[in-house]
């Protein structure tokens, strides 16, 4: 697996298949064609003797070691010595170093992750198994340079995830890192003192993993099929594989549900016809079922504790790693000698490649902690038309930053507008925090929403805000400075943040009354110009239509039904549709721009829509 | 701080700065590949939990008992399997042929090799189907490829 400190932030890179996870199997293939990773994996059964897979287990071996000679009869690929004693690998007609195999794998994670960066990659960081001694260590090294990286360090898997989790920036303390992976149980002490990661003691199993917790349910699916129908599973190979795949998948539900089915119709069929295999498992059969696996680990954890001399209620902290840390039953059981609740916030299945990467960003000086940026806590706007709040920079953004919004005038020629300043998350604007107002003058006389006010609010790093307001056509500017500190204190903020979830329909309910106010107005205004400007070019009977239609709308905008305010303006659109189709009398005819902008969006940001107290609108 | 300090410090606020922007850039395209993959790739989720489904109508239509065999009854099953298969593939999900051709591992999984003289590295059977969505293989095909013997080996060379 790989990741990258992006941004000051660990990321996981995809491979080229889109997979996070890269299975470490090389081959080469009859073609002479060499495969890494799933692709490997797949043509494994029909090319044993050159695939190669668990490579780890033989990094800086001798041919002599004893490990060597337990394991090579498990593997079908073949192992030889070199000259000078050192073990080799054969894949097709040549002998390759266990770090030779290994570095084609980095190659493959190398180029992919250059593919999705769009960069080259140069130097890398590596983690091992906290167990592995020198010379594995160097062959690992060895890969690296092989493969064309510049390995900056070989860390631990262990101090890796405890990177993952920041424990580097606590005080001295002794961290346990309990590592179940898909094939392998690996426990770890680790004794932190003055930002260095020292380990105390390993212990595991290696040969304890997922795939064992797997190998539990479909066993118990084919005995109960077996049970039931006198077939053993077993037998047939696309059965099994299915059975596998459906045991992989209930263990996972398992882990957030109580109960899961598996069904897999068809299963396989005998003289009385097909059979199926239909079958409820729940979590604590699961966990009887398992119960034997969770308890090995048991004995490794106490082991690792003695060696290292402390006791498991001395442990300071404990790490999850590996995705069969997710089964509530081995979190229990992980909770219970160390009696504290285990770190399993960081994804355990990448937990190691985040704490490589983020050792890997401190060792290349992407000091970021340097420059920490803070976000702005609370949204910022101003006040436009109807007395709403209109955002400009929402809470949370990460401040430097600044953004400007062009806004016009509510009424012909408006000489001024009043720039009021609101922190907030309430729609209405009375509900906010008022930071501060200002008034930009000057405006020459033009009809209302033609005029192009652009406010610009800016923050700087340390919180100051600056509002400007200037006017496109004459270059006029004024402008505001607020302090940081003259906003709401933390308490407030919650308070206000709770508020606006408590009130939030009532203020969408003003907010959208509001909204409607100022489309019947603009509808209104703008039916009036349209009537003037085209006057004589569409019949009397329309114009008195539309006439009545405009009193309608004025008339409901006496009033507080937003309702009835909607109807209003959309009867009077309709009729301002007719008109536009008059004039132009081509088939099919668009409706004048001008005719339909009020009618326009309904709530959000339409066109044509605040305006401030001090007549102020958005455009 | 001397002249020489600050300078050096400008030029450290400088290459943060750039490096900075650097990541901006980048996060900007990278964002717009992956919107673009996810937008063609959004439901492949789904789909690979649907493609057992289409496994399980095929399987329960392979094993037709032979007096209900030309039922209306089965042949609204059938329907039924044609329909999916149509929304599957409105959404871009093609089914790969491995039958007969030679075992690409890009597309095909090997899990048996032939103990008989089917020819070597040619699929000979298929166990479960595989599909691509567009041009990415989502689900292997599961296959059984032949060991090949020499005798057919060399026939097949002839050919």
């Amino acid at each position: 697996m790989v990741a990258v400190m992006e941004g000051g932030e660990p990321v996981v890179i995809p491979n080229s298949e889109g997979g996070r996870l890269t299975p470490s199997v090389v081959a080469i293939s009859k073609t002479g064609e060499r495969l890494v990773g799933q692709v490997a994996k797949r043509q494994a059964v029909t090319n044993p003797e050159n695939t190669i897979f668990s490579i780890k287990r033989f990094m800086g071996r001798k041919f002599s070691d004893p490990i060597v000679e337990k394991d090579t009869k498990l593997v079908p690929y073949k192992l030889s010595a070199a000259p000078n004693g050192d073990l080799r690998v054969h894949m097709g007609d040549r002998a390759y170093s266990p770090a030779e195999i290994s570095a084609m794998i980095l190659q493959k994670l190398k180029a992919d992750a250059e593919a999705y960066l769009g960069d080259k990659v140069v130097d890398a960081v590596i983690t091992v198994p906290a167990y592995f001694n020198d010379s594995q260590r160097q062959a690992t090294k060895d890969a690296g340079t092989i493969a064309g990286l510049n390995v900056l360090r070989i860390i631990n898997e262990p101090t890796a995830a405890s990177l993952a989790y920041g424990m580097d920036k606590n005080k001295d303390e002794t961290i346990a890192v309990y590592d179940l992976g898909g094939g392998t149980f690996d426990i770890s002490i680790l004794q932190l003192g003055e930002g260095v990661f020292e380990v105390k003691s390993t212990n595991g199993d290696t040969h304890l993993g997922g795939d064992d917790f797997d190998q539990r349910v479909i066993d118990w699916l084919a005995d109960e099929f077996k049970r039931e129908n006198g077939i053993d599973l077993r037998q047939d190979r696309m059965a099994l594989q299915r059975l596998k795949e459906a045991a992989e998948k209930a263990k996972v539900e398992l882990s957030s549900t109580m109960s899961t089915e598996i069904n897999l119709p068809f299963i396989t069929a005998d003289a009385t016809g097909p059979k199926h295999l239909t079958i409820t498992l729940t979590r604590s059969k699961l966990e009887q079922l398992t119960g034997e696996l969770i308890e090995r680990t048991i004995g490794p954890v106490r082991q690792a504790l003695s060696d290292a001399g402390v006791t498991a209620e001395q442990v300071d902290e404990v790490i999850l790693v590996g995705g069969q840390t997710r089964m509530p039953a081995v979190q229990e059981a992980v909770k219970k000698p160390f009696v504290k609740e285990p770190h399993k916030g960081v994804n355990p299945d990448e937990v190691v490649a985040i704490g490589a990467a983020i050792q890997a960003g401190v060792l290349k000086g992407e000091v970021r902690d340097v420059l920490l940026l803070d976000v702005t806590p609370l949204s910022l706007g101003i006040e436009t038309l109807g007395g709403v709040f209109t955002k400009l920079i929402e809470r949370n953004t990460t401040i430097p930053t600044s953004k400007s919004q062009i806004f016009s005038t509510a009424a012909d020629s408006q000489p001024s507008v009043e720039i009021h300043v609101l922190q907030g998350e309430r729609p209405m604007a009375s509900e906010n925090k008022t930071l501060g107002r200002f008034i930009l003058d000057g405006i020459p006389p033009a009809p209302r929403g033609l005029p192009q006010v652009e406010v610009t609010f800016d923050i700087d790093a340390n919180g100051i805000l600056n509002v400007s307001a200037k006017d496109k056509a004459t270059g006029k500017e004024q402008r505001i400075t607020i302090q940081a500190s003259s906003g709401l204190s933390k308490e407030e903020i919650d308070k206000m943040v709770r508020e606006a979830e408590v009130h939030a329909a009532d203020d969408q309910r003003k907010k959208e009354e509001a909204e409607a106010r100022n489309m019947g107005d603009t509808a209104a205004y703008q039916a009036e110009k349209t009537l003037r400007d085209l006057d004589g070019k569409y019949p009397a009977e329309l114009k008195s239509e539309i006439e009545g239609k405009i009193a309608a709308v004025r008339s409901a905008l006496q009033g507080t039904d937003a309702e009835g305010i909607r109807g209003a303006t959309d009867e009077l659109n309709q009729s301002m549709q007719k008109l536009g189709q008059h004039v132009y009398s081509q088939p099919g005819g668009e409706t004048p721009p001008e005719g339909e902008q009020p009618g326009g969006p309904q709530g959000g940001k339409g066109p044509d829509e605040g305006s401030v107290e001090g007549e102020f609108r958005e455009v | 701080m001397d002249r020489q300090d600050e300078e050096s410090q400008a030029d450290r606020y400088l290459s943060y700065w750039q490096r900075a922007e650097a990541d901006l850039a980048n996060l900007r395209r990278r964002n717009e590949q992956e919107r673009a993959e996810l937008a063609r790739f959004a439901n492949v989720t789904l789909i690979g939990k649907v493609l057992p489904v289409l496994d399980d109508f095929e399987r329960a239509l392979a094993a037709i008992p032979e007096e209900v065999g030309s039922s209306g009854w089965v042949e609204g099953v059938r329907i039924i399997e044609k329909k999916l298969k149509g929304i599957l593939e409105s959404e871009g999900v093609t089914p790969i042929e491995a039958l007969g051709r030679e075992f690409d591992p890009h597309a095909h999984q090997a899990v048996m090799q032939d103990d008989g003289d089917g020819d070597s590295d040619v699929v000979v059977e298929e166990y479960q189907k595989g599909y691509k969505l567009h041009d990415r293989v989502i689900r292997p095909t599961m296959v059984k490829v032949g060991r090949g013997n020499p005798a057919s080996d060399k026939k097949r060379k002839e050919k």
